[in-house]
């Protein structure tokens, strides 16, 4: 039977002497690639046989380790199923870094020399360098995990505190209404005695700004239509092929501007000319009516501005190499209306603001005291209620914060409302897998033509704080590399500084995060 | 800039609720519209002029009575002179008086290799068409027949001439005079029929003013008539102008959308028909999103009624079931019935439409075909009709009589594909774009920490500095030649992106020296350099056909000119139909002109093979020692395969392009070019974990592997779907890897006589009338069965077992008895894959991260016993890199199982040359498995030279055969040995 120098793991030569590795590989009851806590498997039975670790064969015990792969699930190699590296690797003619005596090549074909003291002192001094940075770091996870609990503790006191005035800053209000309730009720008795010469004077002074703000309406109407309706033809009828990058970023806008306003949204509601009887309800004032068709307008004239701005994207940046008779025309209906339209006061050129006259207030007789009985009760609900409000807005965020995850030793509480912008993707969704250390936030805006933005955290311990790197490796899609002390293992306070490889599970990426400091990009503090 | 648009956007949603519950209307309004070809930025048959005018003279042959071919032999001009037959072509219509001077040149040539050529041509033009493809596309100066090899005989009554000829004398050429027709026959069968239909049109070039005089006068002519008599016979008289004006279409100048084509040579299109006779199904003539056989576009019934199309055209989303023009064109034709076989060659590259139209007695054929009950024996016939827009009439035609006899005539002219880099048959992963160094590490750990092989990783334009090809962007790619040692280390290769559009900028080194050469095509007027719009802007395209173009294309790959290339970085070439987003047809205009004064026109489909072959002589020539160059091209014309790999362009990752990739491979396969790929996964969009699943375990059976993805989709590297995708993908790159050496041998076939790799079954079983138009499964070399799963859910498969011979699954050994249909088990993670009886399949079955890394590995060989005892097989190795191969550095032997007896056998000729160091250690590997199938009685024991080694056996899963396993026999792969089974 052939003996091959049993390839040392990296972290096996961290933990042995040099002497004592090279003494154990000339045992010469070990298998190649078996561990002694394992050697009890490959034992020959009376026969000299042996059978396969999945049973599902028995084989001379010389078939192990011959270079052939008797047992379907491979076990008679163990050679070459060693769990250092894996078994594509071995004699590939590279020598793979974890095994630094070079055992993983032992056909002949290349020579891996053995570089196991090298590599030793150099993997020492970087334990070294790791375990001083998972100390700092776990003296200041500790913090965390105080800062953590005592927080904990404190929001849970105050909560206790708030939900006992629950009650009281509840009826406070109640009565408040109830005494504006009364008083209003007074004083509208009162201004009806004398509301219907009111009304029909004021609606004869206003009519004639009714009729022009209903033209104005359908005016924003008709140009709301008729911008929707390019932009629409430019999406469905430009031409792909010409990867026109502005093209493709303004349908993409437009989409994107479509989706915002919402599910049920479509475009061309409302588009049907007024005559103002939508806007007016029964029992409602000529004032209403009007502040109604005015604030309908300038709804229509926003979106009038969002559709204007695409356009003028469009106008300024497209590609005036091709003909696209989509684009061209948009661009027309763009150049058209840029002249007609007032960015600043989002209206017509033409179009100057109305001077509504003032309702006359003097025309109401002897209003003096029950209105000001009725504006002291309205500012005494509007206090009653905000306290209440108040209350109960401490109160949800107070529970907010204790059904956060701040991992199960509250390490995280640390680090809770910590600036941390992340190109609006500010939802912190979840966390990735068990152990705390990759975060996902979701729901940021959305990308031209991709996804909303989204954040993937990752984190290895370091000593501070700090953003190592930020990679898009799909579009809109942002992965962080942090280091923080809030993923260091928490090492016993008695530790000792020889007595590194006991200590939990070190994130392996740990030994780089000092390198990368360098070529990464600052960001905020965390 | 866009002012304030988020600001806007926010006020406006934050109206929403109101304008909810207020809404009456509830117009559904579709967002993100599912993108498609943008059908009308392509021209149909109607809006090419030509095209209408040829279509239109068949429409006029059909609707005339008793239609005769114009075009006659001058009986007394004919001679036939070492192998040339040569005469005058008349048009009695345009040659009154026939002279030796007017009318056209007509030559047959009887080539050695029992093809023959026909060529029609002006004989005295008012100046020269162009008639240059030839010697781009023809590798050498071909044999001709021998003087004893045919013979003439005496013309019969009829004016036919015959001629007798052939290696075996088997082929018989009928010439008719008048009309015009020439009949080829094989063995006493007619096979192919030239102008059988009478529709050659050959348009002569002339002088534009005349036929401008001439139609004002038309004009005149027709006003006065009008005015004589404005109501009598208006309809007929409209009908007779309609295929008047068609037969006349847009002769001097085309307007398609806002371009103009100038046309300053006006009309010199061609057209002919071809019939195909006894024969009712036809394949080839790629590329297109269509099946295999092809589908009629003429006639009663016809699925399509556009013409196919031959144009190279980069087609945004390209639809499936559509003859439309695609990336590539390659105008063979082959023709296959039971007791038939030929091919014809329309060597033209210049936009060609070919009208297919089936014989009544057939109209089913397409992929169903074999599961109908068998038709009675009819001679069908399939009638094809070719025209293309400029050139020479230049045709060859393969008469067989074996399939393997017409591949080797084919690519004996046209050239056989390159022996490629062994990597580039393994594992490609590409996306657009791997964005930085780091992002390409990690992709690379990425792979290994999955235990995933894979050789080699592609950057794609975003990887340049602005897309100027040759540059980096360096704050992305700090340090390449440091990237590319990473991933060298572990024996992968890296590939960048080179265009054929020059970005138009005088601080860019290759836009300035081009400039400065004079080696930019040229606009019409033949002075200025044609400008257009490409990925970098403003752009320039490489005039290919300027001998100097080509020498300085070639240069720009040296190492010290492409910085932060090595070695191991390899090339592709995209875009070069060539791509122009501001061209019509989204391609350079046809007037543009090339070096000599030559019209653009006359060879657009040749162009991206220009662009190609100029590339890979530029990494042949990089190297002080010669090494095989790998350039992948997505445009193509006839010949690509000497130059490289192509693939089938930007598909979608959709199921229906994943099942039309096989047909859209076999096709270019059988065109000439084996080394051919899919995109895995689809390019654009993003596939679900089945799909792409499905697609790995299809796509190992491709010929060209590769993974590929569009910019905005998600990241798809294999490892990304968790389980039990993960493995199911792992699974399938592994399987390929572990036939690599059975794919190398079978390059290596191909680049001899020319053999496709991916095989339709027809090809196969030429016999088997249930194949002919199968096209959902095919064959890997002559071993490997492969049937795909392109539809979602799937976990049963049917499955045609052609044959009389029995077929093992390659993973469990089933066995299925042919022939027949029969549905097996295709669960997500594998697709019925079968090696057929009689064969011998050499392997390489160990895991690794690289193909490189398998170099040193022993081989399995799997051996399918057929119902005699008997298998043969074959293994070529060579050092996977250099051309050293040319001179015998190789290893090619064949084994064979008869009488119970495993040979191996030398098939490398003595005279063949020494081989090196490497090649000896690599026949020195190894075989550590023999796995023998299809085994009667369980192998008792197995000796080599006497000496007995271990055997085991099983019986298979499906029926009452033996696998055995032989370990160990303790023989070399190079060397002979015989082991014998008992």
């Amino acid at each position: 039977m052939k003996t091959y120098p049993a390839c040392l793991p990296l972290l096996a030569t961290l933990a042995l002497s040099i002497a004592v590795a090279k003494a154990q590989t000339n045992d010469r009851n070990s298998l190649r690639g078996v561990s002694p806590s394992n050697a009890k498997l490959y034992v020959p039975n009376a026969s000299n046989h042996w059978t396969c670790l999945n049973g599902s064969k028995t084989i001379p015990f010389s078939a192990i380790n011959d270079d052939y792969c008797d047992c379907a699930d491979g076990s008679d190699e163990p050679g070459h199923i060693a769990t250092d590296i894996k078994s594509s690797r071995v004699n590939d003619g590279v020598c793979d870094p974890e095994c630094c005596d070079g055992s993983d090549e032992f056909d002949g074909r290349i020579h891996c020399p053995n570089v196991c003291d090298e590599v030793g002192v150099e993997a020492r001094k970087e334990q070294e360098r790791v375990r001083r940075i998972q100390e700092e770091g776990s003296r200041l996870r500790k913090g965390y995990i105080q800062h953590g609990k005592t927080t904990k503790l404190k929001l849970q006191q105050e909560l206790e505190i708030l939900k006992a005035k629950t009650d009281q800053v509840k009826a406070a209000a109640v009565d408040a209404k109830e005494n504006l309730d009364k008083i209003t009720e007074e004083y509208e008795a009162f201004l009806e005695s004398s509301k219907k010469d009111r009304e029909a004077e004021r609606e004869a002074q206003l009519q004639p700004f009714i009729q022009e703000q209903i033209k104005r309406l359908n005016r924003a109407k008709e140009t709301k239509g008729h911008l929707h309706r390019t932009l629409q033809d430019l999406r469905e009828n430009h031409n792909k092929n010409y990867h026109d990058m502005a093209v493709k970023e303004m349908v993409s806008e437009y989409d994107d501007y479509v989706t915002s306003l919402g599910d049920s949204h479509t475009v061309f509601e409302l588009l049907t000319p007024t005559d103002g009887s939508h806007q007016s309800e029964p029992g409602n004032s000529a004032d209403t009516l009007l502040d109604r068709l005015i604030e309908d307008t300038a709804i229509i004239q926003r979106e009038i501005t969002s559709l204007h701005d695409i356009l003028m994207g469009l106008r300024h940046e497209y590609n005036t190499e091709y003909n696209d008779e989509a684009v061209l025309e948009a661009v027309k209906v763009a150049v058209e209306f840029d002249s007609q339209w007032n960015t600043e006061r989002q209206e017509f050129n033409d179009e100057l603001p109305l001077d509504v006259p003032e309702a006359d207030a003097d025309k109401v007789p002897e209003s003096g005291a029950i209105k000001n009985e009725s504006d002291m009760a309205q500012a005494e609900f509007d206090r009653a209620t905000d306290e209440e409000v108040k209350v109960q807005n401490t109160i949800k965020d107070i529970e907010r914060k204790l059904n956060i995850d701040f991992s199960l030793d509250e390490t995280f509480a640390e680090l809770l409302d910590q600036c941390f912008d992340f190109k609006d993707a500010d939802k912190f969704s979840n966390w990735e897998g068990d152990n705390y250390s990759v975060q996902k936030y979701t729901g940021g805006s959305k990308c031209w033509n991709g996804p909303e933005r989204s954040v993937r955290l990752e984190m290895t311990c370091g000593a501070k704080n700090e953003i190592l790197s930020v990679t898009e490796p799909e579009k809109c899609e942002y992965h962080f590399k942090m280091q923080t002390p809030a993923v260091c293992p928490v090492l016993p306070d008695s530790e000792s500084g020889n007595d590194g490889n006991g200590a939990g599970n070190v994130p392996q990426s740990v030994a780089y995060s000092e390198e990368r400091k360098d070529e990464v990009k600052r960001h905020d503090e965390l | 800039m866009i002012p304030a648009r988020g600001g806007t956007r926010t006020s406006s949603s934050s109206r929403t609720k109101r304008t909810i519950s207020r809404s009456v209307l509830a117009l559904g309004l579709v967002l993100g519209c599912v993108s498609a070809v943008k059908r009308e930025d392509f021209k149909t048959c109607a809006q090419s002029g030509f095209c209408t005018r040829n279509r239109a003279y068949a429409e006029l042959a059909k609707e005339t009575p008793q239609w005769i071919s114009p075009f006659q032999l001058n009986p007394s001009s004919l001679r036939l002179q070492g192998g040339i037959l040569t005469g005058d072509l008349i048009n009695i219509e345009e040659d009154k008086q026939p002279s030796s001077k007017s009318g056209l040149a007509f030559e047959l040539h009887l080539l050695d290799n029992d093809s023959v050529r026909v060529r029609i041509n002006e004989r005295d033009p008012i100046h020269p068409r162009y008639d240059g493809v030839k010697d781009t596309v023809l590798i050498k100066p071909y044999g001709m027949a021998n003087e004893n090899s045919y013979q003439k005989l005496a013309k019969d009554d009829s004016g036919v001439l015959t001629i007798q000829y052939g290696n075996k004398n088997q082929n018989t050429i009928k010439v008719n005079s008048a009309p015009f027709k020439i009949e080829f026959l094989v063995n006493g069968v007619s096979t192919v029929v030239l102008n059988d239909e009478g529709l050659l049109k050959f348009e002569r070039l002339r002088k534009k003013q005349e036929e401008a005089a001439q139609e004002k006068e038309i004009v005149d002519e027709d006003k006065l008539v009008d005015q004589g008599d404005e109501n009598k016979d208006d309809e007929v008289k409209i009908e007779k102008s309609e295929l008047e004006t068609k037969l006349e279409a847009n002769m001097w100048e085309e307007k398609f959308k806002e371009y103009t084509d100038s046309k300053p040579r006006g009309p010199e299109s061609f057209g002919m028909d071809i019939t195909f006779s006894g024969i009712d199904h036809v394949y080839g003539i790629p590329q297109h999103a269509s099946s295999l056989s092809l589908k009629a576009t003429k006639g009663t019934d016809a699925p399509y009624n556009e013409p196919y199309r031959l144009y190279n055209l980069d087609v945004f989303e390209y639809e499936v079931d559509n003859p439309m023009a695609l990336y590539g064109s390659i105008p063979f034709m082959l023709g296959h019935s039971k007791n038939n076989t030929a091919a014809v060659f329309w060597m033209n590259a210049a936009e060609t439409w070919i009208d297919v139209e089936k014989s009544p007695e057939d109209k089913t054929g397409g992929i169903l075909s074999w599961i109908k009950t068998k038709k009675p024996v009819s001679a069908p016939s399939t009638k094809t009709h070719w025209i293309s827009e400029a050139g020479v009439l230049d045709l060859f035609v393969f008469l067989g009589p074996t399939h393997r006899d017409i591949f080797r005539q084919y690519t004996s002219l046209v050239g056989t594909t390159a022996l490629p880099q062994a990597f580039s048959i393994a594992y490609h992963q590409c996306r657009w774009n791997y964005n930085t160094q780091q992002d390409v590490a990690e992709v690379d750990a990425g792979f290994d920490e999955h235990d995933i092989p894979y050789d080699v990783l592609w950057l794609d334009i975003e990887h340049t500095n602005g897309k100027r090809y040759f540059t980096w962007d360096h704050a992305k790619f700090p340090d390449p030649m440091d990237m590319q040692r990473a991933l060298g280390a572990k024996g992968r290769k890296m590939v960048t992106i080179i265009d054929p559009h020059i970005k138009k900028d005088n601080d860019y080194y290759v836009s300035k020296e081009g400039a400065e050469l004079d080696v930019y095509i040229k606009n019409k007027d033949g002075n200025s350099d044609f400008d257009g719009w490409c990925w970098p802007g403003s752009s320039q395209w490489i005039d290919f056909y300027n001998p100097k173009a080509r020498d300085w294309w070639a240069s720009q790959f040296s190492y010290d000119r492409y910085v932060g290339s090595t070695n191991t970085l390899f090339t592709w070439n995209d875009m070069n139909e060539p791509s122009v987003f501001s061209g019509p047809e989204i391609t350079i205009p046809k007037d543009v002109i090339h070096y000599g004064n030559m019209e653009h026109r006359n060879v657009h489909n040749l162009y991206g093979t220009m662009f190609h072959s100029a590339t890979a002589q530029g990494l042949t020539q990089r190297n002080e020692t010669n090494q095989r160059p790998f350039v992948l091209s997505r445009a193509f014309f006839a010949g690509t395969q000497r130059f490289g790999a192509i693939w089938t362009g930007d598909n979608l990752a959709t199921w229906e392009h994943l099942e039309v990739a096989s047909p859209m491979l076999l096709t270019i396969g059988l065109a000439g070019i084996p080394f051919s790929g899919a995109d895995v996964g689809g390019f654009f969009g993003n596939p679900e974990p089945e799909l792409l699943t499905r697609w790995y375990q299809a796509g190992i059976y491709y010929p060209f592997f590769r993974a590929h993805a569009h910019l905005d989709s998600k990241r798809r590297e294999p490892w990304l779907f968790g389980e039990p995708y993960t493995t199911q993908m792992r699974e399938a790159i592994r399987t390929r890897y572990s036939f690599l050496p059975f794919w190398y041998t079978l390059f290596q076939e191909s680049s001899v006589d020319g053999m496709p790799i991916i095989r339709p079954m027809f090809v196969e079983f030429p016999e088997d009338e249930a194949v002919f138009g199968m096209d959902d499964q095919y064959m890997v070399g002559n071993a490997l069965l492969v049937k795909p799963v392109s539809k979602p859910g799937v976990t049963r498969s049917t499955v045609y077992f052609a044959g009389t011979e029995k077929w093992f699954g390659i993973k469990d050994y089933s066995v299925e008895q042919g022939p027949g249909a029969k549905e097996v088990a295709s669960p997500a993670d594998k697709i019925p894959v079968y090696q057929r009886a009689g064969t011998i399949v050499p392997k390489r079955e160990r895991p690794r991260r690289s193909s490189k890394a398998m170099e040193n590995d022993p081989f399995t060989l799997v051996i399918a016993l057929d119902s005699n005892g008997e298998a043969t097989g074959r293994i070529y190795l060579d050092d996977g890199e250099s051309f050293d191969y040319q001179t015998g550095d190789y290893i090619l032997r064949e084994f064979k199982v008869a009488d119970k007896v495993l040979t191996s056998r030398n098939l490398k000729p003595a005279d063949a040359g020494e081989t090196s160091e490497f090649v000896k250690r690599a026949g020195a590997l190894r075989i550590e498995r023999l796995v023998v199938l299809g085994s009667t009685v369980p192998l008792k024991e197995v000796t080599v030279d006497g000496r007995a080694v271990q055997v085991e056996c099983s019986q298979a899963p499906t029926d009452g055969s033996y696998v055995c396993t032989v370990k160990e026999p303790k023989v070399l792969i190079g060397e002979d040995f015989s082991i014998a089974f008992a």
